[in-house]
């Protein structure tokens, strides 16, 4: 009984820790960054937020170019981002990057792999709640996000969700669930226009 | 004629150094007391209120069952054992107990949460009775359940959070079809409930097939309730298991006894160390002016007169370093708040250090008593200095 006790102490007592704004990490980042770059040797965590790299200019200049404010209670300016930046030796050889976006049934988080120019090498979801989970969260769907970069993002707005260019090359796994279809490209424009501002893809 | 403070208060002035150095002496350990002080009351304060946030003295739960999210995830969402609704009317039937709410804990496997899946864990709940056991939840938006089996939910703060829910959401419940609307989330109360979501008892129940049974039974009884034997009642039903919030209480304070213990010796070193300081500070000027004051007791002064002054000198330092400790202790509570956290094993969230005007008091008080012991020596020494040979000697004691 003594330990049932000690136990529920000490989780009172991690619970109460936890009050710090939730950003986007990756749940095992020793294997989720040797899986998305399988020649790194090592890798740094950075956590940055709009807040602290520029304040409310910088979340102006966000949202200008995401063509969409940030809404609602968890989408903030002190929402902290983490940043993996990734080596092989001593020489950075890309970033991994999450963001969270809300999703048609729960959150999504969505990370990216980019090499150093800012170009795609792996999307990955994280987390997603839908019945088609399983159709996004597939290889296919992912690989299809493989090579493209801001430029790509830059004429994509997300209040039409209209796909053009190579974007429009991207088809939806899930047509039932186009609006978690489309969050999954703001949260991909947001995460590479984060990417730019933080200054880690130049 | 000078009076006695003018004099001594000159007297200190006349070696400003010694005397701001021995106050700040004074001052720090002044500090250290009135902290740990307020420590000692703040702490059991606070440890009560954490205790009477959770609702309820009283958790019944099936033999086995692990009863919080957390011991539910660390077992990777297996092990839950089940009571039948039932048990809440043999529960009731004691005069003992003024409310009780039953609890529906259920943990299913989110494929889609991580790269190989995560626990999600949902908390059942009597929305005609949780709410009125947990008057401290606060809602940053919308409110409980419309009805008692309504399809819908509400986020604790983090959890909503993590899954970006805000009211009027829906919300996929994994391991089946079933689509909630959220009605409410919650605002950040410190404890485990900012992890939990919340859906009615009944919706639960119905959704995963776990009809009229439940995991646990909150419990709070009438305040003159002596709990141990109320605990021995209830372990005559069958198959339960009691978890009781005074027993929880009891168990973190044994483990901060040991550390109250340590400080508490700390403050008593830190306080002989200033009784030292200030009896050494006032000696070292009773030598120095050995010759004055055998000049004064020539001109008059009685060996009262000096043993007062000499006194008053230590107990105008001590009252300016307890003063000055006490202000620093208001000022920089909550600085000793983070300092103890970090050595606690377990810290309830509100004040650890709680200051007031009284406590400051009784510790300016202590401090005064020291003083007035530490000042009795060079004080005697001081009056019983012969006048002759005080004037004749060079360097002041012979």
């Amino acid at each position: 009984m003594k330990h049932v006790l000690l136990m529920l102490a000490l989780m009172l007592a991690a619970a109460m820790s936890l009050h710090a704004a939730v950003g986007c990490d990756l749940n095992d980042p020793d294997r989720d960054v040797k899986r998305l770059f399988p020649n790194s040797s090592g890798y740094k965590t950075f956590y940055v937020s709009v807040q602290q790299k520029g304040g409310k200019d910088l979340l102006a200049k966000v949202e200008k170019r995401l063509g969409d404010k940030f809404t609602g209670m968890f989408e903030t300016m002190d929402v902290p981002y983490t940043v993996y930046e990734v080596y092989k030796d001593k020489q950075v050889i890309g970033y991994i990057h999450g963001v969270n976006q809300k999703g048609q049934y729960g959150g999504i988080q969505i990370f990216l792999a980019l090499d150093t120019k800012g170009t795609i090498t792996a999307f990955y979801y994280q987390k997603l709640t839908n019945q088609s989970a399983k159709a996004f969260r597939s290889a296919e769907f992912g690989r299809q996000f493989v090579g493209l970069s801001m430029k790509d993002f830059t004429a994509y707005e997300p209040a039409t969700g209209k796909l053009e260019g190579t974007l429009a090359k991207i088809k939806n796994p899930a047509p039932k669930a186009e609006r978690d279809f489309k969050a999954t490209f703001r949260g991909v424009k947001k995460n590479l226009i984060l990417m730019e501002e933080f200054g880690y893809i130049k | 004629m000078p009076s006695l403070f003018g004099v001594a208060w000159k007297n200190l002035l006349r070696k400003r150094l010694r005397s701001l150095l021995t106050i700040v002496g004074i001052a720090l350990s002044t500090w250290v007391l009135v902290s740990l002080l307020g420590f000692n009351q703040g702490y059991e304060n606070s440890l009560n209120k954490d205790i009477d946030n959770l609702g309820f003295q009283v958790l019944l739960t099936a033999k086995g069952c692990p009863y919080e999210a957390a011991t539910l995830m660390l077992k990777g969402g297996t092990g839950l054992k089940y009571m039948p609704e039932s048990i809440i009317d043999s529960v009731v039937a004691n005069p003992q107990v003024e409310r009780v709410t039953p609890m529906l804990m259920h943990a299913v496997f989110d494929p889609n949460k991580g790269e190989s899946g995560g626990i999600t864990a949902f908390l059942g709940i009597d929305p005609a009775t949780y709410p009125a056991m947990k008057t401290y939840l606060q809602f940053q938006q919308g409110s409980w359940f419309s009805r008692p089996e309504a399809l819908e939910a509400v986020f604790g703060y983090e959890s909503a959070e993590l899954e970006q829910r805000e009211v009027g959401d829906e919300y996929l419940l994994p391991e089946s079809d079933a689509v909630v609307t959220v009605v409410g989330v919650l605002k950040r109360s410190g404890t485990q409930d900012d992890g939990t979501i919340f859906l009615p008892i009944k919706a639960l129940q119905k959704i995963y097939g776990v009809e009229n049974l439940v995991t646990s039974i909150g419990i709070k009884v009438q305040k003159e309730t002596d709990l141990t034997a109320y605990e021995e009642e209830l372990y005559k039903l069958t198959d339960v298991q009691v978890v009781s919030m005074a027993q929880v209480k009891q168990t973190i304070s044994n483990l901060v006894a040991t550390a109250r213990v340590m400080v508490m010796s700390i403050a008593i070193i830190a306080i002989l160390i200033a009784m030292v300081g200030v009896m050494n500070t006032v000696l070292m000027s009773v030598l120095e002016r050995w010759q004055e004051i055998g000049i004064m007791k020539s001109m008059g002064a009685m060996t009262s007169h000096i043993f007062r002054l000499i006194w008053f000198e230590t107990i105008l330092l001590t009252f300016a370093g307890g003063v000055l400790g006490s202000v620093m202790s208001w000022i920089l509570a909550s600085t000793t708040d983070t300092l103890i956290r970090s050595v606690l094993p377990y810290s309830p969230t509100s004040s650890l250090v709680q200051v007031d005007i009284l406590l400051a008091l009784k510790a300016i008080g202590i401090i005064m008593a020291i003083g007035i012991v530490s000042g009795i020596y060079p004080a005697w020494k001081a009056a019983r200095i012969r006048p002759i040979e005080a004037i004749r000697s060079t360097d002041g004691e012979q």
